[in-house]
């Protein structure tokens, strides 16, 4: 009687393993699934921010322009070509077979209209600090003719295009004073090379290929977003055939997970990159150390970021010694380099007055193991190093009061492969920029105001020197992108570590 | 009986006010929601505009005094994040949580009151020993590592459930049983307790004398006397499991209340965080309360000191 009562036991659970279980993800359904750590709740890029919302929105959007990562050019995309009519007017030709996902057709109307929303102070979007920069108004000057006015001239116009400004419907955000600013937030209709089917926010999501697509069409018909919390269950759904892809994954989770036949870990370039801002303008203390230039360049020569790179962020990590990813444009790489050579850093700090050191309170928030390494590397010569730990919240307010003499920062650039995307914010005018170096601000102002690339390059040059000669900055590594897929999917790395899911494809 | 029932119930009320009033102050104070909001790498810009959007630029002060009066009506404000009514999103996501904290509770019954009759028929056995063992290792395991333990061994290894997701009863067993497990060591010992102090009790010596044993005796006379206090206990214990749901909800993908309270504390979506800690205290308190009616009701004397 036992026997039989355990026996129907089994034989329900193996039932309902057979009715329940997911069904696997893979080539069979030409379903790719992947997960995500954080909960997908808007999916209008133009309202969001967020790394993972740049993902989807690479799978759903389509631009004007679109960044080559490996050429780092620009290239057309809904735009076919454009034309500078004068410095500050610029024409935008449009394809004629851009089609949104409900089926109409792209207009120059949509276009405009999109623009002109983003620029508007009520249309209150994430998008809108990149557009009012340079745009005055966006005008139809023809069926397939944008006509932008700009407010001065802005040579990185084509770049924000290609990087930012998702195209939407004339009137899709309201009309006649009706406003609704989350009208694409869980109905996406866009252009790209996915439409949405289903969205359930925070849990789930579900594209298809849009066979109209203008473009490139994707090698795999589905994708399915989850959210995943946990990267301990993202690892068991990835091992259970559940998921194909997750990202963000640690060092040493994903080292471990490496050894499963069914999962390849692959670890790319990211954008984002780790520094030290030093306080060489003395907003903290206008006598301290951190104003004296040799000092600065001691924290340089004490820190070994070759070590940092290799046994803290990983095997595609590499130390950098420029305020800018290598991979941007105009990072040029001939600056001034302080080799790890702590002899030399005492000497330095001796020749600044400070041969037995100086308290230092340094702030990070992120990467706790990074920041210990730089404290310990800063004390072996000398350096009295308060760690100060804090939430980022935290680290912002202390900077906007001007209270930090240095603190451990990272930048991912936004996914744009251009040094102006990380100099703009950092040396510009910001409380981020600690350097003090108003001729420096106007270096990084002009680059953004050339629009011969030579000279922009010629600019950047200029301006990367001057960091590095007066050690405004310890720059220390580029981060890597780990990520584990299911053996059977090939999913191409992008040398600016944005994950572009559409050229995945099974094996 | 109904003024006793009054006061308690003035008491809860002012009890999930407080909390709130704490959470709002710690949630404003200790960061910048604005800033959470925005992202790691948004620009001054970005915060800013959040800032203005949100009102967050209004003095912390003002913005409880609104948020009380709009509760006051029955309005909880709207979701930064999911731009809809917080009610709205509390409701859509209650029924998970329900599903998940009834099912643990069921586990923990299941387990815990067998377990502790066992032990407190059997004081000082090796049954005793073994179930006072299950109880220590129930308490001493986390939750989370519970969780990743059973999804191990239960769905990959022997995959048997589902490793996450809430689309069906099944997806359920495995946190029902994480979730339940952390009470079992408290029902279980109650139970226990209960039964050997009822087994030594006279009316038991009577009803032996009288010819009970076996089955009848435990049922009719010891166990429903045993687990009167068990079943006061377990209503606190369902309080708990609301609480309890935020890590279970987490490892399993569950879109519950206790996964939405994660990600709005670490969002900074103070008004879903504002209500959520308003029915997780209403709901605690509420339990508490029932605890104590079923107390009072049993034993006069409770209500009259």
């Amino acid at each position: 009687m036992q026997f039989r009562n355990v026996a129907n036991l089994v034989a329900v659970a193996v039932v309902a393993t057979g009715l329940c279980t997911p069904a696997n993800a893979g080539p069979e359904d030409d379903t790719l699934r992947i997960a995500m750590a954080e909960e997908i709740l808007n999916l209008d890029y133009n309202y969001t921010t967020k790394r993972e919302y740049i993902i989807l929105a690479q799978l759903t959007d389509a631009k004007l322009f679109e960044f080559d990562p490996e050429t780092q050019d620009i290239k057309p995309s809904v735009a076919s070509e454009f034309e500078w009519v004068d410095e500050t007017t610029l024409d935008v030709i449009l394809r004629d077979d851009v089609k949104f996902h409900d089926g109409s057709r792209l207009k120059a109307e949509d276009v405009a209209y999109t623009y002109n929303w983003l620029r508007s102070p009520e249309s209150e979007a994430n998008a809108t600090g990149v557009v009012e920069r340079w745009l005055e108004k966006a005008e139809v000057v023809a069926p397939n003719r944008v006509r932008f006015h700009m407010t001065a001239v802005y040579p990185l116009v084509l770049r924000d295009m290609a990087s930012r400004v998702m195209l939407r419907k004339a009137g899709t955000y309201g009309e006649d004073g009706q406003i609704d600013r989350d009208a694409m937030s869980s109905a996406l209709v866009a252009t790209g090379p996915y439409r949405v089917v289903s969205f359930e926010p925070g849990t789930e999501l579900v594209l298809e290929r849009f066979e109209d697509y203008f473009g490139e069409k994707p090698a795999i018909e589905n994708v399915t977003v989850r959210n995943i919390p946990d990267i301990g269950t993202q690892q068991a759904e990835l091992m259970s055939g559940g998921i194909d892809w997750m990202f963000k994954v640690p060092e040493d989770v994903a080292t471990a997970a490496d050894a499963i036949p069914s999962i390849d870990f692959l670890s790319g370039a990211d954008l984002r990159i780790g520094f030290l801002v030093l306080d060489a303008g003395g907003w903290s203390d206008a006598e301290g150390p951190m104003t004296k230039v040799q000092v600065r360049q001691a924290v340089n020569h004490a820190l070994n970021t070759e070590e940092i790179a290799k046994f803290l962020m990983g095997e595609s990590s590499q130390a950098i010694h420029t305020a800018c990813h290598p991979a941007q444009f105009g990072c040029d790489q001939s600056v001034t380099k302080y080799d790890y050579d702590p002899q030399r850093a005492k000497e330095l700090l001796a020749e600044a007055g400070y041969p037995e050191g100086f308290p230092l309170d340094l702030w990070a928030y992120r990467d706790k193991a990074v920041a210990e390494a730089v404290a310990s590397d800063l004390t072996a010569v000398g350096i009295d190093v308060n760690l100060r730990y804090v939430k980022l919240e935290s680290l912002n307010q202390a900077r906007a009061a001007r209270e930090i003499p240095a603190y451990f920062g990272t930048w991912g650039s936004g996914g744009t492969a251009d040094t102006a995307a990380i100099a703009q914010i950092h040396f510009g005018d910001s409380d981020r920029n600690l350097s003090g170096d108003d001729q420096l601000s106007e270096l990084v102002l002009a680059a953004e105001q050339t629009a011969d690339p030579d000279e922009r390059k010629a600019f950047y040059s200029q301006a990367l020197g001057v960091i590095a000669d007066e050690a405004y900055w310890a720059p220390l590594v580029t981060y890597t992108a780990n990520y584990l897929v299911a053996a059977d999917l090939e999913f191409p790395l992008s040398p600016d570590g944005l994950p572009r899911l559409q050229n995945a494809r099974w094996k | 009986m109904l003024k006793y029932i009054a006061l308690k119930g003035l008491l809860a009320v002012l009890v999930a006010f407080t909390v709130s009033l704490a959470a709002f102050l710690l949630l404003n104070v200790a960061s910048d929601p604005a800033q959470a909001i925005a992202g790691e790498d948004a620009t001054p810009g970005v915060v800013e505009t959040i800032r203005a959007r949100y009102g967050l630029d209004r003095p912390v002060y003002e913005r409880y005094v609104s948020w009380l009066a709009g509760v006051v009506q029955g309005d909880f404000g709207e979701s930064y994040y999911w731009h809809k009514p917080v009610a709205e999103l509390v409701a859509e996501r209650a029924d998970e949580t329900l599903t998940l904290a009834f099912s643990a509770l069921l586990v923990t019954i299941v387990i815990a009151v067998p377990l502790g009759a066992l032990a407190g028929l059997n004081p000082n056995s090796w049954i005793d020993r073994a179930a006072l063992g299950v109880a220590v290792s129930a308490q001493a395991v986390p939750n989370f590592w519970l969780g990743l333990i059973m999804i191990i061994l239960f769905a990959v290894m022997i995959p048997i459930f589902p490793v996450s997701g809430d689309n069906s009863w099944y997806h359920f067993v495995l946190p029902a049983i994480v979730l339940g497990a952390s009470s079992v060591p408290a029902v279980m010992r109650l139970t226990r307790t209960g039964l050997i102090e009822v087994m030594g009790a006279d009316y038991i010596r009577t009803a032996k004398s009288k010819g009970f044993r076996g089955n009848h005796l435990l049922r009719r006379h010891a166990l429903r006397n045993a687990i009167l206090p068990v079943i006061s206990v377990l209503a606190v214990q369902l309080g708990q499991k609301f609480g309890g749901s935020v890590i279970t909800e987490s490892i399993f993908a569950i879109n519950g209340l206790g996964r939405l309270a994660l990600e709005s504390i670490l969002g900074a979506d103070i008004p879903t965080v504002q209500m959520l800690i308003f029915v997780f205290a209403i709901v605690f308190v509420a339990m508490n309360l029932l605890a104590d009616i079923l107390n009072a009701a049993l034993d006069p004397r409770i209500r009259i000191g």
